[in-house]
């Protein structure tokens, strides 16, 4: 198995009407052995942007704490918070920074942007950009999460809604994925609240 | 050199007359191997193409009541669940089961071959064979195809005349008789909960919980095994299926989720904010 399938993870962010949701699996392992049902793939960089990192586990971690970093450096310079397209930006060039010997995570970044327009991209592991107007997915599960997205999707999804698909087409995904799973994780994000719920999964 | 495959042939032969067959068994049918400078590696790519990792958990152990038998039923290539209704537990004959961990092919068509070894010994003895009996001639078989990429890791469980009997046999030729195995990437953790709750007299409900919830714990932990925890029972009359239960739904029975009680909760309060006196004052200072 590569580097990328060492811990097992699955991400999936979606665009809805004026708000998105981002939501992951919950499983830490090591190849085959289950460690914990309770990791934190996605993390808060401020109230309107969040950012999930997939692949190998301590590489998520210190990518998200250098981010972090970054970020909190901007809001004392600039006394405001990073617009989502100016993060993903930055993450880009993080990353390619180590094109010989990178970080070996796919990010998916989600954020609401100006007018509340709602943005989402994710990255390979050195940097390449790319946005998408519905859904993005990264991951071991991530064929299985292109198919469920791809079908269940609509366009101009009211939050509830969205939710309910986000939760479907992961777990759907995840139970055809030895390496992800255990339960799921989703935020979705609207102008006014950030709802946090955890799914119930199979737990095989 | 000529491979021997007798073990492959079926037995009535269409060809020949009835005269002609001495004790039912003509000449076995082989081809020819070629003869390169390594031998036992030029197949090696074939066999690793072929080779599915022994994803599985499978356990058999014997008790005061006979023996029980249970598995998962994920079937999974490297990462990816091609299947979570495998049959993993095979019905070799009315008292005698045997259990899949390793090629899912090799295992059914080699228990298949075992059934019918079985019953012709049935038919040649006038009696059943033993689990002993049997559990040798698949060891047999399956060294002699030793080095070749088959992949089995099977245990053969059965109720004969001296009692229960449980045989471990896999395909490097190895033949272990036991009291409790479990076979499959999932075993250690079933092995922790099987060798921890044990106990030599136990009823049969007793027993079957033990066996689901080593099952149930082996698929929590390991990747590569789920879907469905099937229960089989083997005893005097010989085996019965006791239960085939949903692993996902199992978690839920075991672990059922409490809601939690609200500690603190927001509420809207009324504050003022005094802000111009403040101002006043520092300009004054």
């Amino acid at each position: 198995m590569s580097i990328f399938e060492y811990n097992g993870s699955a991400l999936v962010a979606m665009v809805g009407k004026n708000c998105f949701a981002i939501a992951s699996d919950r499983r830490l392992g090591v190849q085959l052995q289950t460690i914990a049902t309770d990791f934190q793939r996605i993390s808060k960089i401020h109230d309107r942007l969040f950012l999930g990192l997939s692949g190998l586990a301590t590489d998520a971690q210190t990518l998200y704490q250098r981010l972090l970093f970054r970020h909190k450096l901007y809001q004392l310079r600039e006394e405001r918070d990073m617009k989502p397209e100016t993060f993903a930006n930055l993450v880009s060039a993080l990353l390619y920074e180590k094109r010989f010997g990178p970080y070996f995570c796919q990010p998916v970044i989600a954020g609401l942007g100006d007018e509340d327009k709602p943005f989402i991209c994710t990255m390979d592991s050195i940097g390449a950009k790319e946005l998408a107007k519905d859904f993005v997915v990264a991951g071991t599960a991530s064929e299985s999460l292109y198919g469920a997205c791809e079908s269940m999707f609509k366009e101009d999804m009211e939050p509830e809604e969205l939710f309910e698909t986000v939760s479907q087409a992961l777990l759907s995904s995840v139970d055809r994925d030895c390496l992800s799973g255990w339960g799921g994780h989703v935020y979705v994000v609207t102008p006014t609240e950030v709802k946090e719920r955890i799914l119930k999964g199979r737990m095989d | 050199m000529k491979l021997d495959t007798s073990g492959l042939e079926s037995v009535a032969p269409v060809w020949g007359a009835p005269g002609e067959l001495v004790d039912g068994f003509a000449a076995a049918p082989s081809f020819e191997l070629p003869n390169p400078a390594d031998f036992d590696g030029f197949q090696k790519e074939a066999i690793q193409m072929v080779k599915p990792a022994k994803g599985t958990t499978t356990l058999a152990f014997i008790f005061k009541e006979g023996v029980m038998v249970a598995a998962d039923s994920r079937a999974s290539m490297g990462g990816y669940i091609s299947s979570q209704s495998v049959k993993k537990i095979i019905e070799i004959n009315p008292y005698m089961l045997g259990t899949m961990a390793g090629g899912a092919a090799d295992c059914q068509f080699w228990h298949r071959n075992l059934g019918i070894k079985c019953r012709l010994h049935e038919l040649a003895n006038k009696r059943r064979i033993s689990v002993t009996g049997a559990s040798k001639l698949l060891a047999n078989i399956l060294y002699s195809y030793r080095g070749m990429g088959l992949s089995i890791g099977t245990m053969i469980a059965g109720w004969d005349e001296t009692g229960p009997g449980l045989y471990y046999v896999d395909s490097e030729g190895g033949r272990l008789k036991g009291m409790r195995f479990s076979v499959g990437s999932g075993s250690p953790y079933a092995y922790g909960v099987l060798d921890n709750g044990y106990r030599y007299d136990m009823s049969i409900e007793e027993a079957a919980e033990l066996a689901r919830r080593a099952i149930y714990h082996a698929t929590f932990r390991d990747g590569a095994s789920g879907g469905v925890a099937s229960v089989y029972y083997v005893g005097p009359n010989g085996w019965k299926k006791l239960s085939g239960d949903d692993v996902g739904e199992l978690y839920y029975k075991y672990y059922p989720v409490i809601p939690s009680t609200v500690e603190q909760e927001m509420v809207e309060v009324e504050w003022e904010v005094e802000v111009e006196q403040e101002m006043v004052e520092g300009a004054g200072a």
